[in-house]
């Protein structure tokens, strides 16, 4: 791996001169290594938590809508290279990649990571442009228990759980399966519990302007249950609280009772 | 700048064909020379380099912070979860079989199960309930639980593992019947595919007085399944 290069970006640098196809995705360390023009695959880059508040909004709001996307073309060229992979996986684990039922396992496993990772074929911007509507509308919108499945970016195993996603409109609201959508592309990827749950509610945020957004995911982690500690019940709960949910306990506390009837 | 980039790229592609190449022939003929490899280690970073090729090719930054030791990590865990290649029934159950003069069943019921599954690699996780009637042996009970971790962190197939767990107990205690139930839930259903959230996999193998004697098995099933 190239270490070399860390040094070179600092969190205070931002490699971003306002052209739209380098606008990093707010992630800091570990920048936009390769300009546009020499790269064959896009590198998305999951924006950073923390970045985000630090940033001019107008690049935030670039941010969002210029999200680096993998193709589906870019999909079939990468299969026999995961393929391989895999392959060199299933041997060096001690299994016979040539018994029949491990045959097709390297393409069906290629296939599969593919499908886990696929938010990064998606832009947001896609799933959300028509379903955003006028509405007089200034209480509270839930929508809960919305299952989800992503890959821990650290063991590569499955994370699953439950979304809550609630916000106060302002004026505009949101299809509801929107909600969904933006948490499928959000969850679909390699990522951290912390900032799955970021990356929802700014999304939210930056579509709508709404009064405020509050998101809650409690999930389990299979990196937790299935090795390492091993503890069997365990549940991870993050949460984000934006706008008025951060600001008014009541409206905070509101939204918690009604997530949890 | 560029130029640095553009070049080092083109090593990497470069690096990871000839890994491909490598292992491929590597393989083969570490397969032939040693067929017990006594030290996961030395595959390890085959496994790694493997794990960073599949990083890059899903469009992901292996430079960024958060995945800079993934690959390390995902080839220990997988190592992990197939530990059971390196264990055998006989290493944990042969000091623990005691005589005994009970012949009445002896149920162990949800032992938290773990495994992959060996077409998509992805994991399956549900409970076991083992039972057996004892023909002048007993085994201790932490050791069926032994046998299904044996059994399960290897890459499997639903039926294979209950049919393993089951033969294992019969050949070493060689009692009047066993039997094993499995329900678990396939995460490669559940996260993919068809993408059924609650379907539930039960399979079962009975063998011995468990197959013959339809009241032996209501009764296993009776203390172990229905809740």
């Amino acid at each position: 791996m190239e270490h070399s290069k860390q040094p070179q970006y600092t969190s205070n640098e931002i490699k971003d001169t306002g052209d739209s196809s380098s606008v990093p995705n707010g992630h800091f360390d570990g920048l936009v290594k390769r300009p546009a023009g020499t790269v064959r695959t896009p590198v998305p880059q999951p924006p950073a938590a923390e970045c985000v508040s630090h940033r001019p909004v107008n690049a935030v709001m670039e941010s969002w809508r210029e999200e680096r996307t993998r193709s589906v073309e870019d999909n079939e060229m990468s299969l026999p290279s995961l393929a391989a992979a895999y392959t060199t996986i299933l041997r060096g684990l001690g299994e016979d990649p040539q018994r029949q039922g491990l045959l097709k396992t390297p393409w069906r496993a290629a296939t599969a990571m593919q499908f886990f990772t696929k938010g990064y074929q998606e832009k947001i911007i896609d799933v959300m442009n028509d379903a955003i509507f006028d509405e007089d509308h200034d209480e509270m919108v839930i929508v809960k228990d919305i299952d989800m499945f992503s890959m821990c970016e650290h063991h590569l195993v499955p994370i699953f759980g439950r979304v809550h996603i609630g916000y106060l409109p302002n004026k505009r609201v949101l299809g509801l399966s929107k909600l969904a959508r933006i948490v499928e592309i959000y969850s679909r990827r390699l990522q951290v519990q912390e900032r799955l749950t970021k990356q929802i509610a700014v999304a939210i945020t930056e579509a709508l302007q709404p009064t405020g957004v509050g998101v809650v995911i409690e999930a389990t982690h299979m990196c937790m249950v299935m090795r390492g500690v091993q503890k069997m019940n365990s549940k991870t709960v993050t949460s984000t609280m934006l706008g008025v949910f951060r600001e008014d306990p009541k409206t905070r506390d509101e939204f918690l009772t009604l997530i949890r009837s | 700048m560029e130029y640095h980039h553009d070049s080092e790229m083109k090593e990497v592609v470069a690096k990871y064909l000839n890994i491909c190449i490598e292992s491929k022939q590597n393989g083969l003929c570490k397969e032939e020379k040693d067929s017990k490899d006594s030290a996961g280690i030395n595959k390890l970073p085959r496994i790694e380099n493997a794990y960073t090729t599949i990083l890059s090719e899903l469009g992901e930054d292996v430079d960024r912070e958060g995945l800079l030791r993934t690959p390390l990590r995902a080839a220990k865990a997988m190592q992990f979860l197939t530990k059971g290649y390196k264990e055998a029934p006989k290493d944990i159950l042969n000091d623990a079989i005691f005589d005994e003069n009970h012949e009445e069943m002896v149920i162990v019921k949800d032992i938290d199960l773990f495994s992959l599954c060996e077409h998509h690699l992805v994991p399956f996780f549900g409970k076991a309930h083992i039972a057996y009637l004892p023909n002048k042996k007993v085994v201790g009970l932490s050791k069926l639980a032994r046998i299904v971790e044996i059994y399960s962190r290897r890459l499997q197939v639903q039926e294979r593992l209950t049919k393993q767990i089951a033969s294992a107990i019969s050949e070493a205690l060689e009692p009047a019947g066993v039997a094993v139930v499995i329900e678990a839930t396939h995460m490669c259903m559940v996260m993919r595919g068809v993408q059924k959230m609650n379907a539930s996999t039960v399979t079962s193998v009975m063998l011995g007085k468990f197959q013959d004697d339809p009241k032996a098995r209501k009764e296993f099933l009776d203390l172990a399944i229905r809740k």
